[in-house]
């Protein structure tokens, strides 16, 4: 096998990982203060690139400048599914609310996926700027703009929230509440705003990683499934609601998934998906994951 | 027992009318229709098995409707006879479901559905890709086809798995089924063996979701090549079984029925609106109503009967 | 300043509190004692606001707590140490303490209180940095109760301060207990260590079978025969 293309390949493979590490955090930052498992990410994400490409082709807004927004506008919507969905799930029994919001998450996920076609159509689209075609060679390997951007905005996004996260006041309730929620409430933090905030979070970081996949790759409607499936993936082989790792394993599973493109060719999804069963199977801590108890 | 009987004789009833449908009518359009509804009961009643009686919400149904699917396919369309391949098709999908049976059920509630989504999407890349040769019908299939003996493999295999749904329900198998359902560790502590009685229901629907897929496969004359592993079986299935209410025989029943006509009613001027319709109907359920449309049935008539003993006092 | 006023409490169908009443005064040490599974975590945590009684009412300075929040009533001055600690085991010491001080009120006079918990645990000064689920079980306990000071509460309840700690450290945290209530803060106190508690406290109420079954002084309790038989595992003289 040809080294220049396996590392070309390679450095593909870790720019779409870092927006699987992307779209993974939201959804372990949602378990981690809820343990609810959000299906409806991927979906979240898609609204994301819409509404980048809502931005774009209405406002003539630079789609890299709509992610912020975008992030915004998810945002909000977040919180709306939260107050209107998640949160009567709340008072549930564990098991049981566990499973009720995983129904929910797939039935919105649903939802989504058809008002997406209606609003939009069901054919790929794709943010197009000008610089589009910019990069660069080094070593004979290309480096599109527009993709290092993607990764290296991936990386500024979630190193501000590693930042939020440890530095903040809010950020340590956050984490207090995915740690021990009963020793949380008693320390005065209000929890079911914790939990909104949280999740409006979540789905802002997945705007942010759908509003880059519309610039170096394409968006359709039934893209949420694909998506909710790879941070799924993510976020069992990093252990879940183990954020600083669903970053690492986004990254290891584009790697993983390019490089072995070149001996599977179209069945290189399938190596996520085996791989996510026996961590399934083996380790449900997750690769990186502390063994509890 | 008189409630069984009735129950026995009421079903027997609507079955032999709908036997005569073909012969009351020659629209193609309506035998279609009365077709989808058949395949959606087998479907959400396979799933509803697992899911409804045992507890073991799978996002992986598709994998065994599309092993069947495909098996059925291959076998008939390479010459042997289609009830031959029919059968192997639904024994091929319980083999499947024995093998990953038991790491599949080892995993719990939300791991299991996860991991079951999973294990259908291996199956839709490699299998749904590997064999997209059998997707269209040859010629002389096509210059062969009835319509009148699909309409009736369906209606017979709707009734016989409405029939297994319900002796199981009355047996002792169902209530271990349920027990696991309610509380695993309770059922344990209760000399049900709760992997036992996992893998039966899981068996069960495996074999029914593998005889849907095989007379689907009998039934449509070309399809996209990963269709019969599209993880939307997997979803109507959720949709039909929770909408009509879960872990009812008759839910999956009216859920089907509704789901069926929705989606031809809508299937020109908007193509899917079923599907929405039944998702913000399923968030409601989820919400709202766990029982679905039977219990709201139920509860419209008891508010009834509340207002006629009612009024017949004032 | 606490006033428990018949509640009823149940886990699901299981009723585990009737008609549990009793009184914390201004200032006082009180205890709760009485066998295991009698009901007195559950009682703790009724007045924290993780349980609600179905019959029943909680008052604090005179208000009744209804359906009051968990956090609304930390920030109007209760803080619980509860039983295992409640630790958050993957943040720093430092982390767990600031958190205590989540309150506005906690907030205010954070770097203040600091330095009361690090000059009551020394130890958790240089423990600082260290993850709280690797500290050793003394350390943890006095971080614990280092947390619950945080908030600046007005009343703090423990449940079971001593629970594997050695004697001598049980003699340590419970000086400290005095000392927190010596500066004004009101305790409620469980504790399997019968002896140590009715020493330190000023009253006392045994709870049995989810009942309140006797109640009087501390000291006075010492010499109850029932108290003694049950509790004490010595005859009466
Ligand atoms: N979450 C729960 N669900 C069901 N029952 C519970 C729960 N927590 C406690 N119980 C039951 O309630 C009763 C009282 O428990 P509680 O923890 O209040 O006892 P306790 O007096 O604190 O005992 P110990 O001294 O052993 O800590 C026990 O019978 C216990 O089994
Ligand atoms: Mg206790």
């Amino acid at each position: 096998m040809n080294l220049q293309v396996s590392a070309q390949s390679l450095i593909f493979g870790i720019f779409v990982g870092g927006l699987y590490g992307l779209a993974a955090v939201g959804l372990s930052l949602v378990f981690g203060v809820m343990k609810m498992l959000n299906v409806a990410h991927g979906e979240l994400l898609m609204l994301g690139g819409y509404v980048t490409f809502w931005f774009f082709s209405l406002y003539h807004i630079d789609p890299f400048l709509s992610l912020l927004p975008s992030a915004f506008v998810l945002f909000l919507i977040g919180m709306g599914l939260y107050k209107g969905l998640f949160s009567p799930l709340a008072k549930l029994h564990e098991e049981v609310k566990i499973k009720n919001s995983l129904l929910i998450g797939f039935g919105l996920s649903l939802v989504f996926h058809n008002l997406a076609i209606r609003l939009w159509t069901a054919d790929e689209r794709s943010v197009s700027v000008f610089y589009s075609g910019w990069g660069f060679s080094l070593f004979g390997l290309r480096f599109p703009f527009i993709r290092l951007a993607g990764l290296v905005l991936a990386t500024i996004v979630i190193l501000a929230l590693q930042q939020f996260l440890t530095k903040t006041y809010f950020g340590k309730a956050i984490r207090a509440t995915t740690e021990n929620w009963e020793s949380a409430a008693l320390m005065g933090i209000n929890i079911e705003k914790t939990s909104m905030v949280s999740f409006a979070l979540g789905a802002a970081l997945a705007a942010m990683a759908g509003t880059i996949v519309s610039v170096g790759y394409a968006i359709h409607p039934a893209m949420g499934l694909e998506w909710t499936l790879k941070a799924l993936i993510v976020v069992v082989l990093a252990g879940l609601g183990n954020i600083g790792g669903a970053f690492v394993a986004g990254v290891l599973l584009g790697g993983v998934e390019s490089v072995s493109a070149l001996f599977v060719g179209p069945y290189m999804e399938v190596v996520g998906l085996v791989i996510f069963l026996l961590v399934l199977e083996l380790r449900p801590q997750g690769l990186f994951g502390k063994r509890s108890e | 027992m008189s409630s069984h009987r009735k129950n026995i004789f009421l079903g027997l009833g609507i079955a032999i009318l709908l036997a005569l449908v073909p012969l009351l009518t020659k629209r193609n359009d309506i035998i279609n229709i009365m077709v989808l509804i058949f395949l959606y009961i087998c479907l959400a009643q396979s799933w509803n098995i697992l899911a409804g009686y045992t507890g073991q919400v799978s996002l992986g149904h598709a994998a065994f409707f599309g092993l069947g699917a495909i098996t059925t396919r291959i076998l008939w369309v390479g010459g042997y006879p289609f009830l031959m391949a029919f059968t192997t098709g639904g024994l091929v999908a319980v083999v499947f479901a024995l093998i990953v049976g038991h790491p599949a059920l080892r995993l719990r509630g939300i791991y299991f559905a996860i991991g079951t989504l999973g294990l259908a999407q291996i199956l839709k890349i490699t299998v749904g890709n590997i064999l997209p040769t059998v997707a269209d019908l040859p010629g002389d299939y096509i210059a062969t086809y009835n319509l009148i003996p699909r309409y009736y493999l369906f209606l017979i295999l709707a009734v016989i798995m409405v029939v297994v749904v319900y002796l199981v329900g009355h047996s002792k198998l169902g209530l271990g089924m349920v027990a696991v359902r309610e509380d695993e560790e309770a059922a344990e502590a209760s000399g049900v063996n709760p992997f036992r009685q996992k893998m039966i229901s899981l068996a069960i629907s495996s074999f029914f979701a593998g005889l849907a897929g095989g007379a689907f496969a009998f039934y449509q004359v070309s399809y996209y090549h990963d269709l019969p592993f599209s993880p939307t079986w997997t979803f109507d299935a959720l949709l039909i079984t929770f909408v009509g209410g879960v872990g009812t025989i008759v839910g999956p029943i009216i859920g089907a029925f509704f789901y069926a006509i929705f989606r031809e009613f809508f299937a020109r001027a908007f193509p899917e609106l079923h599907v929405f319709i039944f998702g913000t109907l399923f968030i409601l359920v989820v919400l709202l109503l766990p029982g679905g449309l039977v219990e709201a049935v139920s509860r419209i008539r008891r508010l009834i009967r509340a207002k006629k003993t009612d009024t017949g006092f004032s | 300043m606490l006033e428990i006023e018949r509640i009823n409490v149940s886990y699901g169908d299981l009723q585990v509190l009737w008609d549990v009443f009793f009184e914390v005064k201004k200032e006082e040490i009180v205890a709760l004692i009485g066998p295991n599974s009698a009901g007195k975590t559950t009682t703790l945590k009724t007045v924290s606001g993780l349980l609600r009684p179905f019959a029943g009412e909680i008052r604090f300075e005179g208000l009744a707590m209804g359906n009051m929040p968990i956090h609304k009533r930390v920030e109007m001055g209760i803080s619980l140490v509860p039983e295992g600690r409640g630790l958050f085991p993957g943040m720093s010491t430092l982390e767990n303490l600031e958190l205590g001080a989540f309150t506005a009120k906690g907030r205010n006079c954070k770097e203040e209180t600091l330095e009361q918990v690090y000059q009551l645990f020394p130890i958790l000064k240089k423990r600082k940095k260290q993850a709280a689920g690797t500290l050793s079980g003394g350390e943890q306990q006095m971080l614990a109760i280092g947390r619950g000071l945080m908030s600046k509460p007005k009343l703090l309840l423990f449940d079971e301060p001593s629970w594997g700690l050695s004697p001598l450290l049980s003699k340590v945290i419970y000086e400290v207990i005095g000392e927190i209530n010596h500066s004004g803060v009101t305790i409620l106190l469980i504790e399997q260590n019968v002896r140590m508690a009715l020493q330190l406290a000023k009253r006392a109420y045994v709870i049995e079978n989810g009942r309140i079954v006797k109640h009087g002084d501390g000291r006075n309790m010492l010499n109850d025969q029932h108290i003694r038989e049950v509790y004490l595992g010595t005859e009466s003289v």
